[in-house]
């Protein structure tokens, strides 16, 4: 199947599924960050069973595999009478996993920051939220830029689990398997979708860097 | 967890004084008993939905079980380790042609590496599975998930590769130029037998990649892990307990795999390279 | 008591410490310390490494806490904890081996937040006098930029600068030219000098001999988290009374 036949019949399948990513990356992103604030307020607070369970969530979802956290909330799940459609598992799924490594991220942001800062900071006499609300968090923040946008290419690429349910519409590598099954699409078929990634993966790299070279700390 | 995550995490908050002290322990206790209430409603739910029936979890006290779930562990560990080498060979090809003083070479091998970076692992996967075949190329089930795998992992390890590169002083570079050594010379004896040295923790961290992109073999029927359960899912007709015991066994390995590059990385004094570490493009 | 003192006609010391003991685990690293610092004394704390003295340094604003004893600013024992504890944090300047300037402000950001977060210093009269402040430190014209693109001896000076700002009852001074280079370890000294001469209290831990002769009232010598020795500058360098002191002037002397 050449190019030309080929985005004649699915070309408006193609646009759909690009949306469909995109949209699903982004309802998981805002969830992602949400959920990476919380645990990383669990680790950091100094009520020891909330660290561990932070720690614990966090040890989790970063070591289980994609593929085997969706089965779980598509197969398993209904059995405990939990039932998600599959759209929200895919997106549960990018969530839960997402939100392992963001914690990691702001965790390691807050690291960079060093006892000394705190500390010059507490000299000064500003209270814990003052230390947190002018010190902690504007430079957590300012060095997770980077690492947070690898993270939202990374939830882009997990949003791909959803070509392992029937979504309607497909995704981007679901509609691969979708168009396979109906006719020989040939290799263009997959490269138009993985031009879709490997693009908006660029794309967001570059405003990315663009945000970072502005409010990076200089150390 | 490294030390320094520890540390910093507790010099954010000053010793407690005694009335912090009392709070503190105060709600200490409140959050125990939000965890346990937590823990007790899974179980709960497991039992009402009559999930903790020994039917579903005594055929895991049998050997044959774990036997048969050895044998797809054994097919998960070939794929990831035939994926890994390839990976890191492919890796190192796509450095070395990234830091390359031909420009054509580089930019080729810099879109090649951001292209396997950028795209997902289950798309290649499709790739190897429904389109390549429409080519008239048989591939085994094994190949099938191998090659994509190791695709996905090798732009990532080029990445790694020549972070470890960077990181090895410049001034080693310009005194071996200095001694008449050609560049390439220069990259391959001085710098990459130290870079490598460096990035073997980042190297072991990115195996836990390739094991989870393994888990989709099952897409090929290649019998891993996961396919096995799957089996073993019919056979027992126990869904759940099946799908949580192998997921925990996931778990487990990817953390082992996990530790054992912290340790590496804190015996060589290095630092890990992950992927949301670099600059993205 | 602070009561007996005053029917005794003598002032209340600005910092006092009274039995201080502390343990990191087994190792005992402040014995027995009673130490008086009185208004505008400049007291230079000198020993070897691990002799306790910047942990000494460090009860006194409670970043580091004790075990025993206790710690009186003004008479008033130092708070344990919350706004109180701040509050009197914020009446003591104390300035790091490290510098610790906040890496995401601009220098006079730095300057201001103290005045601005704590005391409700109106921004630009904060500003103005930051401004004076850095001026005198010679720092002036880095005002825009971040710490990372100072010096360490400029860094230092604004780190001066930072805690002088709070208008503090006293300054703690935790090895302030030990992370610097030579050349830029006068820059800094000269700047401790002028507050020593216009006043202020200062608690000085330093390996600086040449400062401690200079500018101290009074040389405390620690080892092993003991108070060996104290005494007027001039006599004790010149005729230091215990071994350890002995040993410990002509292991420096040395080189």
């Amino acid at each position: 199947m050449g190019f030309a036949e080929l985005w004649k019949t699915y070309g408006g399948d193609y646009l759909v599924a690009l949306l469909t990513t995109w949209q699903l990356t982004a309802i998981s992103f805002v969830f992602v960050m949400i959920l990476s604030v919380l645990v990383t307020v669990m680790r950091v607070c100094p009520i020891k069973p909330l660290r561990v369970v932070g720690d614990v969530y966090v040890q989790i979802f970063r070591n289980i595999p994609g593929v085997s956290l969706l089965i779980i909330c598509v197969y398993a799940l209904p059995f405990l009478k939990v039932l998600l459609d599959y759209r929200t598992c895919v997106i549960v799924t990018t969530i839960l996993l997402g939100s392992a490594f963001g914690s990691e991220n702001f965790m390691s942001g807050i690291n960079t920051i060093g006892v000394g800062q705190i500390e010059a900071a507490r000299s000064l006499g500003l209270t814990f939220t003052q230390i947190l609300r002018k010190i902690v968090i504007p430079q957590a923040l300012r060095s997770a830029v980077l690492p947070m946008t690898n993270l939202l290419i990374a939830v882009m690429l997990t949003t791909a689990l959803g070509s392992q349910v029937p979504l309607s519409p497909p995704e981007l590598t679901g509609l691969v398997s979708v168009i396979n099954t109906q006719v020989s699409g040939g290799i263009t078929t997959f490269f138009i979708s993985a031009l879709g990634y490997a693009l908006s993966a660029l794309a967001i790299g570059y405003v990315g860097n663009a945000i970072d070279k502005r409010v990076r700390i200089l150390r | 967890m490294s030390d320094a995550t520890t540390s910093m995490r507790d010099a954010l908050y000053e010793a407690p004084g005694p009335k912090t002290r009392r709070r503190i322990r105060f709600w200490t206790f409140v959050s125990l008993l939000l965890v346990a209430w937590g823990v007790w409603a899974i179980i709960r739910r497991f039992y009402v939905t009559g999930q903790l029936s020994p039917k579903y979890w005594l055929f895991f006290t049998r050997w044959t079980t774990w036997r048969f779930l050895l044998q797809g562990l054994m097919g998960t560990i070939e794929v990831a380790v035939t994926s890994g080498i390839i990976a890191l060979v492919l890796g190192l090809l796509l450095m070395l042609g990234r830091i390359s003083s031909n420009r054509v070479l580089s930019a080729v091998c810099h879109v090649v590496i951001n292209f396997f970076r950028g795209v997902p692992s289950l798309l290649l996967i499709y790739f190897f599975f429904l389109v390549i075949p429409q080519y008239g190329i048989k591939m085994s089930s094994f190949w099938m998930i191998a090659l994509p795998v190791a695709l996905a992992a090798s732009g990532v390890l080029a990445e790694v590769f020549r972070a470890g590169m960077n990181a090895v002083p410049r001034g080693q570079t310009e005194a071996a130029l200095s001694l008449g050594m050609s560049p390439m010379h220069v990259k391959l004896k001085i710098v990459f037998p130290q870079a490598l040295r460096m990035v073997i923790p980042s190297l072991v961290s990115q195996l836990v990649v390739v094991v989870k992109d393994t888990t989709v073999a099952y897409v090929v029927s290649f019998p891993d892990m996961l396919q096995n359960a799957r089996v073993l899912i019919t056979n027992y007709d126990a869904l759940v307990s099946t799908y949580f015991v192998i997921a925990i066994i996931y778990i487990l390995i990817n953390y082992g795999i996990n530790q054992l590059s912290v340790y590496l990385a804190r015996r060589s004094g290095t630092r890990i390279v992950a992927r949301t570490s670099e600059n993205p493009m | 008591m602070a009561t007996t003192m005053q029917d005794e006609g003598k002032q209340t010391p600005v910092i006092e410490l009274r039995d201080v003991d502390k343990h990191y685990g087994d190792l005992h690293v402040l014995k027995n310390i009673n130490l008086e610092v009185d208004k505008g004394e400049v007291l230079v704390i000198i020993g070897p490494s691990g002799s306790g003295k910047s942990t000494l340094c460090r009860t006194i604003n409670r970043l580091e806490t004790i075990d025993s004893g206790q710690i009186l600013i003004e008479g008033k024992p130092l708070p344990q904890e919350g706004k109180e504890l701040a509050a009197m944090r914020a009446e003591l300047g104390m300035v790091f081996q490290q510098f610790n300037l906040f890496a995401h402000m601009s220098i006079l950001d730095n300057v201001t937040i103290g005045p601005i977060d704590v005391l409700g210093v109106p921004k630009e009269k904060a500003q103005a006098e930051a401004m004076e402040l850095l001026k005198r430190v010679g720092v002036a014209e880095q005002a825009s930029k971040v710490p990372a693109q100072l010096s360490g001896g400029q860094q230092q000076r604004v780190a001066i600068a930072r805690s002088l700002a709070m208008h503090p009852k006293a300054m703690l001074f935790d090895e302030p030219t030990s992370a610097l280079d030579p050349e830029m370890i006068n820059e800094v000294l000269d700047v401790m000098v002028e507050l020593a001469r216009q006043g202020m209290t200062m608690i000085v831990v330093t390996h600086e001999m040449s400062f401690a002769r200079r500018v101290a009232d009074r040389v405390v010598f620690m080892a092993d988290g003991q108070i060996v020795e104290e005494g007027a500058p001039d006599e004790f360098f010149d005729h230091p009374k215990s071994e350890r002191a002995k040993e410990f002037l002509e292991s420096i002397s040395g080189h």
